[in-house]
């Protein structure tokens, strides 16, 4: 298995993939930062953009080898192997842009007490006050990164092929998990949004995050599975 | 390793492209699966192989060492030629200087050393298919499948290709090939297995020349065992020539003295002239000592 997630780490890094996706979130979060007015909105809204961007880092994951490598990667260690460290590459690479998101956060964001003082030092020892803030911003970052690998995992190859389809239901998929109430993503920012307050501690709940590990198992299982029976005939895929 | 009533189709409502295939692949044996095109052979292998699952029935006692080399490798990833072997030894579980070692030996056999340092996407459709196949010998595959992979190559990559094929089977792998060339590896195949348009594979015997203290009964429906080499008139007409490297002088006595073993002649590398009957049993017997490699099988006259 170490030797899957290297491969499909090292396809990752030399086919430029991750620029894309570094760029856009880093735009979102920017742009994000620029109209919140705490630390909680910050990493709130840093979690969210992270769906959208792991959605497709997840796709440019599932796209990127050609079906003849594939096929001989299957043949050597297994379908259902290949398949997961694709997707564990997906969403260890998401992993880094949310971590990268929170640190953006929390040295950029309006510290979360009244305390006038600059400079990183004294940011970081006001929060020290506040770890609800940092803990609730981490979790729901743990939340939308798992939505958003599950999001790319089933709109995307082997279980949707056609690339203008995948696409377009990506995003779709993406916007509504985060708009709406039964994505575990959309509840856990609902539920940090409601109860915001410049300094208060707003833990999301433990049910977001067990919806979305449920989510995550579920949609990682029918790509899997799709993949042990993929048509490698077909070249249509990408 | 079992087939056991293997269906494939691509869907539900796809019709079978393969159907109830049960066969022994036992090792040791080399196959040859033909069929017109679009009979499923491509599909036949990559189940057996296991590059897809099988839609009816299950593939039994698949070696752990899968080597699997498609008809085309479209050279679309980001690494050079030696990058992207030395992940896939990785991959076959060859770590460090085992890897290393192995990926120098097949690009040095297929004559690919000289561009593997280049990228994928600028090596030619030959060179791309030397590291195809490449990828699947690293491990000495237990099963080793060959879906056209002669396609493209060269005449002594040809060559190493069809003598590292032959080498899988003399050393306990299992070997099953597709071409379009009927002469590929004449008079080596155990059993051709015939695809009809239908899905159904019928197991013939093969072209290869009977050898003793072989089993030759893989088909369940049982084909006539062939008859004792002695009486086969064919056997011993045709003479194959076997070039060896590695072969040290003290070992020329007990070469020469093989059964079936003409002519040994050359200096570097030795050239033996072998009685096509007996030449898979030499084969095994020398790739058995310390050093020797194969360097190529042919026709007698070839060289």
């Amino acid at each position: 298995m170490t030797a899957l997630l290297r491969y499909q780490a090292a396809i990752l890094l030399r086919s430029h993939r991750w620029i894309f996706p570094l760029i856009a979130y880093g735009l979102l979060i920017s742009v994000g930062a620029a109209g919140s007015s705490s630390l909680a909105e910050t990493l709130d809204w840093s979690a969210a953009m992270l769906v959208p961007v792991v959605a497709f880092l997840t796709r440019a994951m599932l796209t990127a080898e050609p079906d003849a490598a594939r096929a001989c990667v299957a043949a050597a260690a297994g379908t259902v192997k290949a398949q997961l460290a694709t997707l564990l590459v997906a969403l260890g690479g998401g992993a880094l842009l949310g971590i990268a998101g929170i640190c953006f956060g929390l040295l950029t964001a309006e510290p979360p007490t009244t305390a006038t003082a600059a400079g990183a030092t004294s940011k970081l020892a006001a929060l020290a006050g506040h770890p609800g803030i940092v803990v609730a911003g981490l979790l729901t970052t743990l939340v939308c990164l798992f939505v958003g690998s599950a999001v790319g995992a089933l709109f995307n190859p082997p279980l949707l092929r056609h690339p203008g389809a995948a696409m377009l239901a990506t995003l779709a998929a993406a916007v509504f998990g985060l708009a709406s109430d039964v994505s575990p993503a959309g509840a856990a920012l609902r539920f940090t949004s409601q109860t915001a307050s410049p300094v208060a501690a707003h833990w999301p709940g433990s049910f977001p995050l067990a919806a979305a590990v449920c989510l995550l198992a579920v949609t990682w299982a029918a790509s899997t599975y799709a993949a042990t029976r993929r048509d490698t005939r077909s070249r249509a895929e990408g | 390793m079992r087939l056991e009533t293997v269906g494939k189709r691509y869907g539900v409502r796809q019709p079978w492209v393969v159907r109830d295939v049960s066969a022994d692949l036992p090792a040791g044996r080399l196959i040859r699966v033909e069929g017109r095109n679009g009979s499923g052979k491509s599909t036949l292998l990559r189940v057996i192989a296991g590059v897809t699952a099988a839609s009816a029935g299950r593939v039994c006692g698949r070696p752990a060492r899968t080597g699997y080399v498609p008809e085309r490798f479209p050279g679309g990833l980001p690494f050079s030629g030696r990058e992207y072997l030395v992940h896939m030894a990785r991959v076959h579980g060859l770590r460090g200087a085992a890897g290393t070692g192995a990926v120098d030996e097949w690009l040095d056999r297929l004559g690919a050393a000289g561009y593997a340092d280049q990228p994928l996407r600028s090596l030619s459709k030959g060179m791309c298919q030397k590291i195809a196949i490449s990828q699947a010998l690293l491990p000495r595959p237990g099963l080793l499948v060959l879906d056209e992979a002669w396609t493209g190559l060269d005449q002594a990559a040809r060559g190493a290709l069809d003598a590292a094929a032959m080498e899988r089977a003399a050393t306990g792998g299992t070997v099953l090939f597709v071409d379009h060339d009927a002469a590929r590896l004449a008079g080596h195949a155990d059993e051709r297995w015939r695809l009809g348009g239908d899905g159904h594979v019928t197991v013939l015997p093969g072209d290869n020349a009977p050898r003793p203290g072989r089993p030759t009964a893989g088909d369940p429906a049982g084909y006539p065992t062939a008859d004792d080499p002695a009486d086969d008139p064919a056997a011993g007409r045709t003479v194959v020539t076997i070039e060896l490297a590695g072969v040290e002088d003290g070992s020329l006595s007990s070469l020469a003295t093989l059964p079936g073993v003409l002519a040994c002649t050359g200096t570097g590398n030795r050239v033996v002239r072998v009685a096509a009957s007996h030449s898979d049993d030499v084969l095994r017997e020398v790739l058995a000592w310390d050093g020797v490699r194969v360097v190529s099988v042919g026709p007698a006259g070839d060289r």
